[in-house]
């Protein structure tokens, strides 16, 4: 097991992460004592105490904002370095860059088209996929500060 | 500061270590797949910038024209190689030889035909925009990667650009919830075994200093490795990646829920594409990579076929669900396909990459057939739908049967030879038990096809429970009597043509099993499409889109044509193998 | 010129690929025009390329052309080709041109049937499989015209399906047909397997490693599937009951082609007969026996086509005793005039028959030569063609397997003289009961009684005697009657191809001496022995002829020379069907109630539920939750990498 040898470390760090991970639990477990209230129960916010339970959904937006952050954030992890060394990538490199960013490009262009990034009530300037028939069994109903859930359709961000 | 100081240092090291060396990108290496991505891209800004909503019959006219080309650009390559030899490109990522170039032959076709397929499907559903043939496009190319990648790091970046699209395809029909929970199942399971391929590269890589398969094949033929367990860890895990991809048991269970919630196209497009992808990576990195490991992995793979075409075989016997059927089916045909990399010869990767084309041809048209079937809404997959479908829709089910046979592996079809060829491998290597047990799953796989053969030329009436063998109608026996005929002289006459004959006897007893409601076929917990709930809904006609005709047709007429005239592609598959 | 040999097959192919799917819309009579146009452009290409092959040097008339592979497995690689020398294109010629006009025949002859087009279409699929057949250029592409004549054959023959003779006639002849199919499939396969190729001239430059008792399995195996195309002894009685279907088809399939289809593949395989002379001999003697006996039966016959029927059963007889005897040449020489007269006999037959409202059966028949002048004077001249009258066509062919079988062994010679004998006489008895006597019908009643149209009047005939006709017997349109003059003058002039006057009058043999030259049995009789044997087959026939006249010129019925034993051909077909027949179905009934459905259903049904049970348990994994999905996976990881690593610490 020669080969092996040099990732002993690892796994001795890996052992001692895990054990350290399971001491701190267990031990607080057995040290700490245990007489639970209502109000320790409770979910934190901010001081604040709650009167309803939070919302299990989120507008489907969030998400579509949040990948397409992440794309440019992605563009820019990679313009970086490329910035750095631009000097001796040289042609080569600028249309590399170009071309990725052409089609990173494209494809807000896209998420443009498909209405991604607008706020307030929904006007799309394309349809989306699929035909979004919406029913009262498919809708989800929203629940309001007072439960009656008078929000309105889900459609509505 | 700091950032910029060590970003400095960076450029420092970069450059004590000699300057970048810029690889040379050979832009005709890779024509096919710049052919479908900037295809891709164009078909996106043009949709969206057009002013108006473009019909669906526009994106697929596109997407078609963009297959021809690639597939054009394909022969191209081919020529070159066959006359002056495989090359690598791109700093040897790319291994461009004949095992690449038919695989990018096969991804043209599959995005020729599987665009011509989806258009019925699409407007039927109200499905508007290019998305459909976008992600397929995408995903082409991944596969087009996988096939030519010649380093690991690319196989695995293929591979999830390969994937990540088939995802989105899975849920592409968001009223379904079997859609979207097929997306999330094969998503997740997806995922899982993403990771455990790239942990395998990592350990081949710690184990033999290099992620490209030429340089790994050239160490371990210079070292001989005392203790090479990292090294069969990263093996091990990379099997179970492309495992999963090609969906061998036991890596297999994510796909009858996938292949039964996904839209229906686009399983047919998954089956194709992703098998074949997956069997590219997998031979072209054991076969090249690890030959020397060969005595190491072959028994898994020996274990793995056997299990694969056993389960997949028997548990297919068991579905009242059309996919669901044509996933274990499927799963039997990956088992067949291991024969040959179980057989690790040249012979028996001819007859994997044989099987793999024909296999496309037969799976996408199968799959066609199935969504007209289905009906508007795409959820009506029970196996009674079938009953009496000649009469009603005799093309159609003059299609559906080739189809079925030539997937049993009936003589005059290509799925007859694609068998032959991957027994002969598997005997000519001394996989014998192998062989056989490959040999007796034809058998029990040729009931299940025959099944739906002998329901859609049966009477339109359903068969009551308690009818006994002899009352099956008159018409259903004559009928299948030529199939039989046909199946006697292969290899697996006697078993196909009992089991065939059984099949008679023994769906008296299926029908009164599926009267037991919907314990006898719920197995996928959510997947199972509420019976009852929508069965008025009318099957829809061929006659209806004739791009769906010119599809069907041609997968039809190629399993026909190459069962009559095998050479073409024989010959194709061979020297694409020689020049490996 | 020769390399347009590929469209001669390809133009019946085209007609068939027309009219299967249009021959409805082309209707009556179009797709029969369309159907004929093509197999004479066939014809005209044959002989565009016969012209072509003949103005090379004998040596190097033979060419192979290669479309693509066919088939490649292993060590097997058949080509999809056709081989154009001599003897595939004397067959190609004449196919194509006795089907032309079968097939112009054809237009008058089913013009009044609702299924006009499907014949035409079922004709001319036969003719393309028919050249693949004479022309390709390996035993397995020639098997698959083999194949395909037998299926159109079995087309043709039940033809009219409602009927229920037509029906099982055509199962006979099929099953028959598959005994013989069974061998020649067996012989190829012993022939790839002894020489490694299927191709024809492979194979011959191959026979000299080949064992001797091999090369007489191969030549019988492969004449066991002749006796079965060609009716021979003991596999002929489908040919009888192959008369249900009409009648053009019995003239092109069951007497002048298909049939002839063994011949050919006897002097196909000359060399390999010559390298085994026991087989030849066992051949010869088969030959013989079946020239006998079919004409034997010939004599008693009732039935207009059965008598024609067995006729053609002897004269294939003869065509083996001549390939036989390793006179390849007066096989195929008799082949050719064969094809000229027994057609002719048939047409002229077919002629009859719609004269008389479909009655076959010739003791209804009488006095028709003043009405039908055409139809007599024709049959007349084949009847002296068949009966070998000089100088006649047959008498030139008939003579040349005479000799060569006289210089096997002269026992042979007496079989064959007899036969000569018999053939003459009933040919003879058939041509006064049918042309001359007094008339044994009627013309209708103004009433009509409703008599009649379809089937054949035997049985009616022993209830009631003949039924009146409709109309009065005349000779046929233009279209059915030309066919009849232009094979009148072929049976007369056709001898005259293979003359034995001097060397340079033998055009056939120096024709076909590239491919059978070297197995040929050369004569060496001296002029002298010539003339006699033409004098002796020259009285033989006369001798036949007059006891016809002398016996059946006023008479009707003679038991005493109808015995029963010849009217049902010696009860062969009866012995097959008690014998094998019988006990074939007792078995099948066995296996079907006892093996099938006990044992192996049984066995299939307890593997079927044995799959499903286990299915059914094993399917509780797959549970439809992602988490137990990815359990699998996980233990699949564990179970691989584990295995890898146990066997690294071993």
């Amino acid at each position: 097991m020669g080969s092996l040898d040099s990732y002993l470390p690892i796994f001795v760090l890996f052992v001692l992460a895990l054990a350290f991970a399971g001491l701190s639990v267990l031990a607080s477990r057995l040290l700490a004592p245990r007489r639970p209230t209502a109000a320790k129960e409770a979910p934190y916010e901010c001081g604040i105490v709650p009167t309803y339970e939070p919302a299990q959904r989120f507008p489907v937006r969030f998400y579509v904002v949040a990948m397409i952050y992440v794309i440019f954030d992605i563009e820019i992890v990679f313009l970086f370095p490329w910035a750095v060394v631009y000097g001796q990538l040289g042609r080569f490199g600028l249309v590399e860059i170009v071309v990725f960013a052409a089609s990173v490009f494209f494809s807000l262009l896209y998420l443009l088209s498909t209405g991604s990034l607008d706020w307030g009530p929904v006007k799309r300037v394309r349809p989306l996929a699929g035909r979004l028939e919406r029913t009262t069994a498919s809708t989800v109903r929203r629940h309001g500060a007072t439960g009656t859930g008078d929000e309105g359709s889900g459609r509505a961000a | 500061m700091i950032g910029l100081e060590s970003l400095r240092g960076l450029q420092g090291a970069l450059l004590g270590a000699g300057g970048i060396v810029l690889p040379h990108i050979d832009y005709t290496a890779i024509l096919p797949e710049l052919i479908l991505l900037g295809g891709m891209l164009l078909l996106l800004v043009v949709a969206a910038l057009s002013p108006r909503r473009l019909a669906t019959e526009f994106y697929a006219t596109a997407t078609v024209g963009i297959g021809i080309a690639s597939l054009v650009a394909s022969l191209v390559l081919w020529k070159d190689v066959v006359s002056h030899g495989p090359f690598t490109a791109v700093a040897k990522s790319l291994d461009i030889d004949g095992f690449a170039v038919l695989f990018l032959v096969l991804v043209s076709c599959v995005l020729i035909v599987a665009p011509m397929l989806a258009v019925g499907y699409l407007r039927r559903e109200g499905i508007e925009g290019c998305e459909y043939y976008v992600l397929a496009l995408i995903s082409g190319s991944g596969a087009m990667f996988m096939a030519s990648a010649n380093d690991l790091v690319l196989v695995f970046l293929a591979l999830e650009v390969l994937s990540l699209p088939l995802y989105v395809l899975a849920g592409f029909d968001r009223r379904r919830a079997a859609s979207s929970e097929a997306a999330i199942k094969y998503f997740v399971l997806g995922a899982f075994s993403s990771a455990i391929f790239v942990y395998g590269i990592a350990l081949t890589y710690g184990a033999t200093g290099s992620t490209n398969l030429g340089q790994i094949a050239a160490f371990l033929a210079r070292n001989v490795l005392t203790s090479n367990g990292v090294l069969l860890g990263g093996v091990a895990l990379l099997l179970c990646g492309f495992a999963f991809k090609i969906a061998a048991v036991p890596f297999h269970m994510w796909s009858p829920d996938v292949y039964q919630g996904a839209p229906t196209p686009a399983t047919g497009f998954m089956a194709a594409l992703a098998k074949a992808g997956g069997f590219a990576a997998l031979l072209r990195v054991f076969v090249t990579s690890f030959p020397t490991l060969r005595s190491s992995w072959q028994p898994v793979i020996w274990v793995v076929a056997i299990l694969t075409l056993v389960l997949g075989a028997s548990f297919a016997v068991v579905q009242r669900d059309i996919k669901r059927m044509l996933a274990y089916s499927s799963i039997n045909h990956a088992g067949f396909i291991l024969l040959g990399l179980q057989a690790a010869t040249a012979q028996g990767v001819a007859a994997s990459l044989y099987y793999l084309f024909i296999y496309a041809f037969l799976v996408l048209g199968s799959f066609a057939v199935v969504t007209l079937v289905a009906g508007r809404g795409d959820d009506q997959h029970d196996l009674s739908r079938y009953r009496g479908l000649a009469r009603r829709q005799p093309v159609l089910a003059g299609s559906f049967t080739v189809l079925l046979i030539a997937q049993a592996g009936a003589p005059f079809t290509t799925g007859f030879f694609s068998k032959l060829y991957v027994l002969q491998a598997a005997v000519a290597a001394h996989s014998y038990a192998l062989a056989a047990v490959a040999m007796g799953s034809a058998a029990i796989a040729t009931f299940f096809y025959l099944r739906v053969v002998f329901l859609m030329y049966s009477g339109s009436a359903p068969v009551e429970a308690g009818v006994s063998p002899e009352l099956v109608e008159p018409g259903a026996a004559s009928l299948a009597a030529p199939a039989l005929a046909m199946a006697a002289p292969s290899g697996q006459a006697l078993a196909s043509g009992l089991v065939a004959a059984g099949g008679a006897g023994v769906e008296p007893a299926w029908a009164k099993r599926s009267g037991g409601g919907s314990g006898a076929s719920g197995e996928g917990d959510g997947a199972e499409p509420p019976g009852e709930a929508t069965t008025g809904v009318p099957e829809t006609p061929l006659s209806s889109s004739p791009w769906t005709v010119a599809g069907l047709g041609i997968c039809v007429g190629a399993t026909v044509l190459f069962g009559i005239w095998p050479e073409p592609i024989i010959e194709f598959a061979r020297l694409a193998t020689t020049i490996f | 010129m020769i390399h347009a040999a590929f469209l001669i097959p390809l133009l019946p192919l085209a007609g068939f690929a027309i009219l299967a799917p249009f021959g409805r819309r082309l209707g009556n009579p179009l797709a029969g025009w369309v159907a004929t146009a093509l197999v004479a452009a066939s014809f005209v290409v044959t002989v565009i390329v016969f012209v072509g092959l003949f103005q090379q040097a004998p040596a190097h008339r033979e060419l192979t052309q290669s479309w693509f592979t066919w088939l490649g497995a292993d060590r097997l690689s058949v080509d999809a080709g056709i081989l154009v020398d001599p003897l595939s294109m004397t067959m190609a010629a004449f196919v194509t041109g006795v089907s032309s006009l079968i097939h112009l025949y054809s237009i008058g002859y089913m013009e009044h049937d609702e299924q006009f087009p499907k014949f035409f279409t079922y004709l001319n699929l036969f003719v393309f499989a028919m050249l693949m057949l004479v022309l390709a250029d390996n035993f397995l592409l020639s098997f698959l015209g083999w194949e395909g004549v037998g299926v159109c054959s079995y087309f043709l023959i039940a033809f009219w399906f409602d009927r229920d003779e037509a029906a099982s006639a055509g199962k006979k002849a099929m099953i028959f047909n598959r005994i013989g199919d069974a061998g020649f499939l067996i012989g190829m396969f012993l022939i790839f397997e002894r020489t490694g190729s299927l191709q024809y001239t492979t194979v011959f430059a191959r026979l000299g490693h080949v064992g001797t008792p091999s090369l007489v399995a191969i030549a019988l195996l492969l004449f066991l599937g002749a006796v079965g195309k060609s009716a021979q002894i003991p596999l002929f009685p489908w040919l009888a009951d192959a008369m249900a279907g009409p009648t053009p088809v019995s003239a092109l399939i069951h007497a002048a082609t298909m049939v002839t289809a063994g011949v050919y593949l006897m002097c196909r395989i000359n060399p390999l007969l010559h390298l085994a002379p026991d087989a030849a001999h066992v051949i010869a003697w088969f030959g013989a026996a079946t020239a006998f006996v079919g004409a034997s039966a010939a004599c008693a016959q009732n039935d207009i086509k059965k008598v024609l029927a067995y006729s053609t059963v002897s004269q294939l007889g003869y065509m083996f005793l001549a390939a036989g005897s390793g006179a390849y040449v007066a096989a195929i020489f008799l082949m050719l005039t064969h094809a000229f007269y027994k057609a002719l006999l048939f047409l002229a037959a077919g002629s009859v028959i719609h004269a008389m409202d479909e009655d076959q059966d010739i003791k209804h028949m009488g006095g028709l030569a003043r009405l039908m002048p055409v139809t007599s004077l024709t049959f007349l001249v084949a009847w002296f063609a068949i009966g070998g009258v000089p100088p006649f066509a047959g008498f030139w062919s008939k003579g040349d397997v005479l000799e060569n079988a006289w210089a096997v062994t002269p026992a042979l010679w007496v079989v064959g003289a007899a036969s000569a004998v018999l053939t003459a006489y009933y040919i003879g008895r058939e041509f006064f009961l049918v042309f001359l006597g007094e008339r044994r019908w009627s013309e209708a009643r103004p009433s009509g009684d409703g008599h009649g149209g379809h089937g054949p009047v035997a049985a009616q005939a022993v209830a009631g005697g003949p039924p009146a006709l409709r109309r009065r017997p005349q000779d046929p349109s233009w279209h059915m009657s030309a066919p009849l003059v232009v094979l009148a003058v072929l049976s007369v002039f056709g001898g005259f191809i293979n003359l034995p006057f001097h060397p340079s009058f033998v055009f056939l043999e120096r024709w076909l001496d590239p491919v059978v030259g070297p197995a040929l049995r050369r004569l060496h009789y001296s002029v002298g022995q010539e003339w006699l044997f033409g004098v002796v087959d020259g009285v033989i026939a006369l001798t036949g002829v007059a006891v016809a006249a002398s016996l059946w010129r006023r008479a009707v019925d003679r038991p005493a020379f109808e015995p029963r034993f010849l009217s049902a051909a010696w009860f062969l077909d009866l012995a097959e069907d008690r014998i094998v027949a019988r006990t074939g179905t007792a078995l099948a009934t066995f296996t079907a109630s006892v093996i099938e459905s006990r044992i192996v259903d049984g066995a299939v049904n307890g593997v079927a539920s044995l799959v499903r049970l286990f299915a059914d348990w094993a399917r509780r994994a797959q549970n439809g939750y992602v988490r137990g999905y990815a359990l699998g996976i996980a233990g699949g990881v564990v179970a691989v990498v584990a295995y890898l690593l146990v066997r690294v610490v071993q």
